[in-house]
């Protein structure tokens, strides 16, 4: 009697067409970051050096916006990847003129471990977080049980944004 | 499936050397030897079901034949002793008197050496092997010196204490003048009985299907099989029985004995197929026994004898099936004793009463463990429970305790009938 | 994001800045400046497509192709990482993985879809009252895969060896701890089908040797929730925003005609001796989990669970088929700074026991009526060095019963209900980084263990995940 249960999940699993696991495009995550204003420019992705002296592997290349308005730098938005469990995250660290952390959104995820960092909750806990907090990170951000790697791994990415910040994008503003 | 391959052949009978053939082949390729049986019992499968193969002996024409052999006296040197005169069926296919040997020989007055066994509830698919922890385990005899019940039949046909045919020839001479020696030609061809070897494996080949299929053999009609299944309840003395039997910290007999069904699904059957050294005291009434030089070693001889130099197993011998044990008229390999709770009162009282069961030495001490030489005696099981004790200490079971586990023993009897609450094994024979 | 030709766009940024001629009009102006931010734009993805045709020139076409396609700064950018550095695997869309960030590194790609991870523990075992019990044992060596079919189907899967050699004549053994193909169907939430790890309290399904404190996992979640866990079946998964998560499934339960009344393995974890682990199992009687877990606030975890089902599967010999189990379970996990505070409580019932405990009368281990055990933990990550290492010291307490109580028997015939085993661990997960972790505990009982047959001890650990 109890393998009845299966019939509606089956259907359901079978009536599913596949999607794309993106939660927010990167333009919505452009929009949502600085409240629909400004204009975004894409700013070169560091180069080798500077990927090295932040920390980041070689062939690191994010995606980096300068949201403006006029001649008024407003912050960053920086796309990147890390990697969760074993597949990546793509996520948007968006930065304020200041270098502080606006918000921190993950536009793509694809295991189904660790997706507990995509919890508004988790990820506010970076909202104001600065260069300086950097190094501190790592232990100040709370992990998910459950979810250690991924929330370890977006910890670090957010750090060498950070860094990022510090190094290359600071003078920029 | 090398036995009967050669289908096309008219008959049978023709591929029975390749089951001698095969034997050492498959013994061979398999670590414990189990395969060769399994081999056999899957041929036999194939025999029953395939239709193809021409002429090929059913299993039920097989073991109709072999009860046949197994009853019949007239293949004696003495005309009056057949399998069942030792295996009677109606005494759970165990010797129905309280001899500790039973008698053979042309005249029937050549004593034998060790009791009679019951043939119920053999493992038939399990050839003597060493288990990965060491443990002996399996085959046939009390010693495991046979691998095969083919193997096994040869000895009772031949040894001068039982049947007394001398060799093969005198056994298939008298296969030839059997009342179903014709049954005996159409089932393995017409000249049969003129290639003495393949008679007398043939005979022994249909004996061994009979032991091993023939329902009264393995009946599970005791009342413990009926309380196993929910339809009927046992008493408080037999429930008390039961534990006491079980239980670790009192008889503890279920360590041997397992209660609980076998690996292979079938209800329990009181036995785990292993070897013991109980110490049991030497009995007299045995006449090999005069000489003081005689021992009966089990595992390591003097019958068995691919044992001998492991002296560690001296005095070993099989844990037997405990179903039908109300039944046995004498207990253990030598017979010693004529009653169940003697037997038990001997496991419990051994170590904290040693008086009781051996005799004297001439130092006044008493001589425990007096049917093995004095070194062999730390063979002698003393670490596991019940033996695990000290004279002095109190046994592990009280006299109301065996009682208790009596009262349980007999629900392994065989043909129970609820109405009455009594048991017999004959009731399981009531079939052509 | 607008999609424009990519040959006018080096059409315009060839042509220069000739409209700024028309500097009074403002409606161009903007157009203008609409089209600077497409130029620089481009340059970017021609750049990156410079870049990736000199690290990997194999996969610049795809890569660039798509990036084209979209011609939105996708997230994939980056190709392959340098072959000894990790990559990530790609779900068909992604055009690239990339390199990890810094340290941590977990798993290892092999080719675009598939990946690799593992764990393993070796521990050192010294009972303080009998040093002839003292072992060393590779306890697990674990390899695990992932393969992405597509964006919503993948396979998971672990492979373990426990103590080091598996043979007939060894004592390790090799086998399958979960195989499961999963498939998403919608962002949060999807199904699984296969050999799946039972969601039941804290370690079961996170068993790496980093993500517990003690060399060896707490006896109230090896001997009570017997992990590892696991039972062939279909779950269903999800989780919401506000940080709920939830897991439903319906699959294989335990056994119990497989009770082995005369041995000690019952008393020892009375699930974990008779878990079928889905080899040939038994499987006429399908049993049902639900488990849910809160983690809205980071750093706090609630959650609990529940696991039921008849557990006879149909066996026609023994009076097992009324019997049903019922284990549930409730934990807290709380992450404030530096400490890391979890507690769990556990209870199981196995019902209508009684005729079938009453064939195994006078054993040892009869089937328990019930069962239970609960644990709190307290660890300090108390020295840091660097951003990877750490110390952590941790206490533990815990109580359990694994036969708290049986059904009745005749008279002066039942079982009573075992003791129950209280033991203290004390001790310290030294994270060398954080994948490699050291440990050592000690280990008070109050009385010796069944299965390790001593009582207090002393351990030694190691444990790694990639």
């Amino acid at each position: 009697m109890q393998v009845r249960w299966l019939i509606p999940l089956g259907a359901a699993a079978a009536s599913q067409a596949a999607f794309a696991t993106q939660y927010l495009s990167v333009q919505q995550a452009q929009q949502q970051a600085f409240a629909g204003t400004g204009e975004f420019r894409v700013v070169p992705a560091p180069d080798a050096a500077v990927a090295a002296a932040i920390g980041a592997p070689a062939g690191w290349s994010p995606q980096i916006f300068a949201a403006r308005a006029g001649d008024k730098t407003l912050g960053w938005l920086i796309v990147d990847q890390v990697i969760g469990k074993s597949e990546a995250i793509t996520y948007a660290l968006a930065l304020d003129a200041a270098g502080a952390v606006i918000s921190l959104e993950v536009l793509e995820y694809r295991e189904s471990h660790g997706g507990e960092v995509r919890m508004p909750a988790w990820r506010r806990q970076f909202v104001g977080k600065t260069a300086s907090d950097a190094a501190a990170l790592g232990r100040e951000i709370k992990i998910i049980s459950g979810a250690t790697l991924s929330c370890r791994h977006l910890t670090e990415g957010v750090q060498r944004l950070l860094r990022l910040y510090q190094t290359v994008l600071k003078a920029q503003a | 499936m090398p036995i009967f391959r050669s289908a096309p052949r008219a008959h049978a009978l023709s591929v029975l050397p390749d089951v001698a053939c095969s034997q050492p082949v498959s013994a061979a390729a398999t670590r414990s030897g189990r395969g060769r049986w399994t081999f056999f019992v899957v041929a036999l499968a194939l025999i029953g079901s395939a239709s193809t193969v021409a002429a090929s002996p059913s299993t039920s024409a097989l073991a109709d034949l072999g009860r046949k052999i197994f009853a019949d006296e007239s293949l004696s040197a003495s005309g009056r002793m057949s399998c069942a005169t030792c295996h009677d069926p109606k005494f759970a296919h165990a010797q129905n008197n309280a001899l500790a040997v039973q008698p053979g020989g042309a005249n029937l007055d050549v004593p034998g050496f060790r009791a009679v066994p019951s043939l119920r509830y053999l493992n038939v698919d399990l050839p003597f092997f060493f288990a990965g922890d060491g443990t002996p385990t399996g085959g046939f005899n009390r010693d495991g010196s046979a691998n095969t019940l083919i193997e096994q039949a040869s000895r009772p046909f031949l040894a001068a204490h039982e049947m007394a045919n001398g060799d093969a020839a005198g056994v298939v001479d008298k296969l030839g003048r059997a009342s179903y020696a014709d049954e005996f030609r159409g089932l393995f061809g017409g000249d049969v009985f003129a290639r003495i070897d393949d008679a007398f494996l043939a005979a022994r080949y249909a004996l061994a299907v009979y032991e091993a299929t023939a329902p009264e053999l393995r009946p599970f009609s005791s009342k413990f099989d009926l309380f196993l299944k929910g339809k009927v309840k046992l008493g408080a003395q037999e429930l008390r029985g039961f534990a006491w039997f079980n239980s670790p910290a009192k008889g503890g007999c279920a360590g041997c004995h397992p209660s609980t069904r076998a690996s292979n699904g079938e209800p329990p059957l009181f036995t785990d197929y292993t070897y013991d050294n109980l110490g049991v005291p030497r009995n007299a009434k045995i006449p090999a026994t005069a000489d003081p030089d005689y021992f009966d070693f089990g595992l390591c001889g003097p019958d068995r004898s691919d044992l001998a130099a492991r002296r560690d197993l001296c005095g070993a011998f099989k844990v037997p099936t405990l179903r039908n044990v109300a039944t046995r008229k004498v207990v253990f390999h030598n017979g010693q004793f004529t009653s169940l709770r003697e037997a038990i009162e001997f496991y419990v009282q051994r170590d904290t009463n040693p008086g009781k069961w051996y005799p004297l030495g001439a130092d006044g001490a008493v001589r425990k463990f007096d049917d093995v030489p004095a070194p062999l005696a730390r063979n002698v099981n003393t670490g596991e429970v019940p033996y695990n004790r000290r004279p002095g200490q109190a046994p592990a079971l009280s006299e109301l305790e065996i009682d208790d586990v009596v009262a349980f023993l007999g629900t392994l009897t065989d043909g129970y009938d609820a109405a009455t609450d009594t048991a017999d094994p004959a009731r399981d024979l009531a079939q052509p | 994001m607008q999609r424009k030709p990519l040959a006018l766009a080096i059409l315009l940024s060839c042509a220069g800045l000739a409209p700024a001629a028309h500097a009074d009009d403002a409606k161009l102006k903007a157009e203008v400046e609409a089209l600077r931010a497409e130029v620089a734009e481009l340059r970017g993805i021609v750049q990156q497509m410079q870049a990736q045709r000199a690290q990997t020139p194999a996969s610049t076409a795809p890569a660039a192709a798509t990036a084209v396609a979209s011609s939105a700064p996708s997230a994939a950018v980056s190709a392959g990482a340098p072959a000894a550095s990790i990559a990530a695997p790609q779900a068909p869309t992604t055009t690239a993985g990339q390199p990890l960030p810094g340290t941590g590194s977990s798993g290892l790609a092999l080719g675009a879809n598939t990946s690799l991870w593992g764990y393993g523990q070796i521990g050192y075992n010294r009972p303080t009252n009998s040093a002839g019990d003292t072992r060393a044992d590779l306890s697990r060596a674990v390899i695990g895969f992932n393969h992405v079919f597509d964006e919503a189907t993948r396979v998971y899967g672990e492979i373990e060896w426990e103590h080091a050699i598996a043979s007939s004549s060894d004592q390790g053994e090799t086998e399958v701890e979960q195989l499961y193909v999963e498939h998403t169907l919608a962002p949060n939430y999807g199904v699984r089908v296969g050999l799946v790890l039972v969601p039941l309290g804290l370690l079961n399904e996170h068993h790496e040797p980093g993500y517990f404190y003690g060399v060896e996992r707490n006896f109230v979640e090896t001997a009570i929730i017997p992990s590892t866990w696991r039972e062939g079946g279909v779950a269903m998964y999800g989780n919401t925003e506000s940080g709920f998560n939830w897991n439903v499934g319906i699959g294989t339960g335990p056994n119990l005609g497989a009770w082995d009344p005369a041995a000690d393995e019952g008393r020892a974890s009375p699930l974990g001796s008779i878990h079928q682990e889905l080899q040939l199992a038994k499987a006429r009687d399908l049993s049902m989990y639900a488990a849910a877990n809160w983690q809205g606030l980071p750093g706090l975890q609630l959650g609990g669970g529940v696991f039921t089902g008849k557990i006879g599967q149909g066996d026609a010999a023994l009076p097992v088929n009324r019997s049903r189990l019922v284990l549930g379970e409730a934990h807290l996990r709380w992450q404030p700074g530096p400490f890391d505070i979890s507690a769990l409580y556990t209870r199981g019932t196995i019902s209508n026991t009684q005729d079938l405990n009453l064939q195994f009368l006078g054993q040892p281990t009869p089937v328990p009526k019930s069962f239970w055990g609960g644990y709190v933990q307290g660890a300090w990550r108390a020295l840091e060095w660097g951003s990877n290492s750490s110390l952590a010291p941790f206490l533990r307490y815990e109580m359990f019963n694994t036969g708290a109580a049986y059904a009745a028997q005749p008279q002066g015939l039942g079982t009573p209900a075992l003791p129950t085993q209280r033991v203290w661990t004390l001790g310290a997960n030294y994270y060398l980084n954080p994948s490699v972790v050291f440990k050592i505990d000690y280990q008070k009982f109050r009385y010796e263990d069944l299965v390790l047959g001593y009582g207090n001890r002393f351990d030694l650990g190691l444990g790694y995940q990639f």
